[in-house]
């Protein structure tokens, strides 16, 4: 029972950490390469709290703070480059946050931050809050899309100039959706570190990155079921399937390939082109004229 | 003398970015997509040329080998892996590149084996002295051997019709296309010369460290994007100066900023830094 | 009587290139006014120095006694600009009416948190259909801007300007690539949304048209005003006749434009 609830805390801080992406990526259309290191910031910046004798319950919101302020500063980055200019941006921002820690003695440097203290809730129940918090984002997220926030983020994620035609104030929204979706990856990061209880720069370095984006990627840009499906599957499968452990990554690799090859909307696309074919013979008609 | 010194290293190491660089901005020049996957054709240039040196004892062999061979790999790449993808949001090209090359680098892992391969008699190690320092000859000919396919490719753009072709189509797709120029045939030289050059890098890294490993990919690409982000997408003239600077900079930044920094985040400091100054890189026009 | 909206010696450089020149020119309140003049006049960049898409070096842009000269373009579109493009870009991930819907919600999305906050969209989808009842396509409500002609994005282009409620409708060669009916109809669409209260600046290569429907022309050349006045007199000006039949343009009747 250990290893599944070991494995069910996992998939749900892989759920919280890509679910904030989607709401850079997803959302609001601002690319970013580099979400491990808000991930990390929460991480370090809660486990340098907690192993000085901070409680959990202050570390979590102050790790969230941490994330998001860099997220702040980082989506400042975001108003100056744009698509491409703007991925690589945050891929060295990534570099950057793990090529800094690495060198601080007082971060635990190469070694990291070891016998991080735990939160005293017993293996179920600190399972059972991250569950907790996994839902509340999914729920913020799904309210999130249908809010007036969620129509501003539609337009700035097609066409942010003309988003800006019509007044919306583009530069706001961007550092807005930067801020929640860092905070969101920096609880992911708190959580991990108090999970597993020792942190090192390597677990926050551009591998991570990508495996968040190929969450996001894999279960459909903006779909926050698809997100959460997909970072549920991609955390759990490796560990199912060990036996193939050899060639886990290849198969990663491959995976990440042939769905953008083949179904680039991800899960959430494949879903909803089966939907269409199922509308076509007559089962569910959604009013919308084909061209 | 040390920054003299520090500047040459620097040099070296910029060459084999250039190389490696050119590559990436001739595929974003023409086509808009991040090529990541290109790292992994620099590891299997590396590995063609040490496999087919310890075969035949020919270095030179093995290097025209080496960039013929990867360079047709770089065609199929383009035609399998990015053409029919050529419609789609960015971000989708992005990932499946992303996804090739870490298949591609698990791929030399299970065929090579994870430790890498050596030269069984490497080749060209004597040390020459030169104004001062002691040279290896190998690094020697990593210098000249840049300058000669880079201004091969400079000859090859401005004095043959493929080449003016090439810069055409680069420059203005539906106008090369009007003056009846194959556009999908520039696309393919394109890749050849991009991954070919590659393959040239991965030889000489070979070369100078007497090793190649299947993740000895994954730090150059990084830096090549840096690289062709501040040289100015597409500007070949523009990443090599960037990619030389790049050398230098980390050259100098790991002995003075060796302390607060690791020598690969340097890269994207003097990237950063870089476009939050100037959002369009250094020689990008606006 | 004080403009509603004022060019005041703009200049504007691009590299090398002079495209403004010092122009001047007013747009009073209730006025339909014609900007055109031939190919390269920089008409264009005149339209874009006033939405803020470009920075002149030198003047002023003043709409209703505020300055907007400084201020970026969403700022602009709040004190009351409205534009639609003469490259129509509509939203397509979204329906045509949710398209003018988030136009007409501009008020909530001011500020990103109190647009957080607020879910309700029925009241913006009854202001859009309305608005695109205006402008003639209300048929065309829930499809998608890939199935439209351009003529009915055009429209859609204008109706989501107007659910900004501007001060000044900004209309960028809004005839161009119409053939001559729909072209002649949408100019009548344009003259009862200005009979309507709307202040419009319209820019046109479309001669036959605006010299039909516009109170006020005012005609750019090189960068420079040429003529600024009723239609006739403006037409009959022989510096303006030069500028436009020397490189050939068309005044007849009937004349579309491809």
């Amino acid at each position: 029972m250990d290893y599944e609830i070991i494995l069910m805390t996992l998939a749900g801080i892989a759920v919280i950490a890509a679910l904030g992406l989607n709401l850079i990526t997803g959302f609001c259309g601002q690319i970013s390469l580099g979400h491990a290191a808000f991930y990390g910031a929460g991480a370090y910046g809660s486990a340098m709290l907690t192993t000085n004798g901070v409680s959990f319950w202050l570390a979590l919101p102050a790790g969230a703070l941490v994330a998001g302020a860099l997220g702040l500063v980082v989506g400042l980055a975001s108003l100056r480059v744009r698509h491409d200019f703007l991925a690589i941006t945050t891929m060295g921002v990534g570099f950057l946050f793990v090529g800094v820690v690495r060198q601080q003695d007082a971060l635990g440097g190469e070694m990291g931050i070891y016998a991080i203290p735990d939160p005293g809730l017993g293996r179920l129940g600190y399972m059972v809050l991250v569950v907790v918090l996994a839902g509340l984002v999914a729920a913020f997220s799904l309210y999130l899309k249908r809010s007036w926030m969620g129509f501003a983020f539609d337009a700035i994620a097609e066409d942010e100039d003309t988003a800006r035609m019509v007044g919306i104030d583009a530069a706001r929204y961007k550092l807005t959706a930067f801020a929640m979706g860092t905070a969101i990856a920096g609880v992911a990061g708190v959580l991990y570190a108090h999970e597993i209880k020792y942190i090192g720069p390597d677990s926050f370095g551009f591998p991570e990155s990508i495996a968040m984006l190929a969450m996001v990627a894999v279960g459909g840009i903006g779909s926050v079921g698809g997100v959460a499906f997909a970072a549920v599957v991609m955390t759990v499968l490796p560990h199912w399937l060990q036996v193939v452990a050899e060639y886990k990554l290849l198969l990663y690799g491959a995976l990440l390939f042939a769905v953008m090859r083949f179904s680039p909307g991800g899960l959430a696309g494949l879903v909803r082109s089966w939907r269409a074919r199922a509308g076509r013979f007559g089962i569910a008609a959604t009013g919308k004229d084909e061209p | 003398m040390l920054a003299f010194e520090l500047t040459v290293q620097g040099l070296i190491q910029g060459s084999i970015y250039a190389l490696i660089a050119v590559g990436l901005t001739l595929v974003y020049g023409l086509l808009r997509i991040l090529h990541i996957a290109h790292a992994a054709l620099f590891t299997l240039g590396g590995y063609f040329g040490v496999l087919v040196t310890n075969a035949t004892g020919s270095f030179g062999l093995a290097i025209i080998v080496a960039m013929v061979t990867v360079g047709g790999l770089g065609m199929l790449v383009y035609r399998f892996c990015y053409e029919p993808i050529l419609d789609r949001p960015p971000h989708v090209a992005l990932i499946a590149s992303i996804g090739l090359f870490i298949a591609l680098e698990e791929v030399f892992r299970l065929v090579f084996g994870p430790y890498g391969i050596s030269y069984t008699a490497p080749p060209l190690t004597a040390s020459v002295a030169v104004a001062g320092m002691n040279l290896k000859q190998a690094e020697i000919m990593v210098m000249a051997g840049v300058v000669v396919l880079i201004g091969g490719l400079a000859v090859l753009t401005r004095r043959t019709r493929v080449g003016i072709a090439w810069r055409a189509t680069v420059t203005d797709p539906a106008m090369a296309q009007s003056f009846g120029i194959d556009v999908i045939k520039v696309r393919y030289l394109n890749f050849f010369i991009g991954s070919a050059l590659a393959a040239a890098a991965g030889v000489m890294v070979a070369l100078l460290n007497n090793l190649v490993e299947p993740t000895m990919g994954s730090v150059p690409s990084y830096k090549a994007l840096a690289i062709i982000v501040l040289g100015g997408l597409g500007d070949v003239r523009g990443t090599l100066i960037a990619a030389l600077a790049l050398g230098v900079v980390e050259s100098f930044g790991t002995i003075y900023l060796g302390t607060i920094l690791d020598r690969d985040a340097i890269a994207f400091v003097f990237l950063i830094v870089v476009l939050m100054i100037r959002p369009q890189g250094l020689f990008g026009r606006a | 009587m004080t403009a509603l909206l004022e060019i005041r010696d703009v200049a504007v450089r691009f590299g090398g290139v002079r495209a403004l020149d010092g122009v001047t020119f007013a747009l009073q309140a209730g006025e339909l006014l014609g900007l055109i003049g031939p190919n390269g006049a920089g008409k264009t960049t005149a339209l874009r120095a006033i939405t803020g898409t470009v920075r002149p070096d030198r003047g002023a842009v003043v709409l209703d006694g505020l300055e907007l000269t400084r201020l970026p373009v969403h700022r602009r579109v709040r004190a009351g600009l409205g534009m639609s493009q003469q490259l129509v870009r509509p939203f397509r991930a979204m329906t045509a009416i949710e398209n003018v819907m988030l136009a007409a919600g501009a008020a909530k999305i001011r500020a990103p948190f109190g647009a957080l906050l607020k879910r309700d969209r029925r009241p913006e989808r009854e202001q859009a259909l309305a608005h695109l009842e205006t402008v003639g396509i209300a048929e065309a409500a829930e499809s998608e801007p890939d199935s439209l002609p351009l003529g009915t994005l055009k429209r859609l282009e204008m109706a989501r300007a107007l659910a900004l409620k501007p001060k000044v409708l900004l209309l960028d060669e809004p005839l161009a690539g119409l053939n001559h009916i729909e072209a002649r109809r949408l100019a009548e669409t344009i003259v009862e949304l200005n009979r309507g209260g709307v202040s419009i600046i319209l820019i046109e290569h479309n001669l036959s048209e605006v010299l039909r429907i516009c109170g006020r022309l005012v005609v750019l050349d090189n960068g420079r005003v040429l003529g600024d006045g009723a239609p006739e007199a403006v037409m009959a000006d022989p510096a303006v006749r030069a500028a436009y039949l020397g490189p050939g343009a068309e005044v007849q009747a009937g004349a579309g434009h491809a």
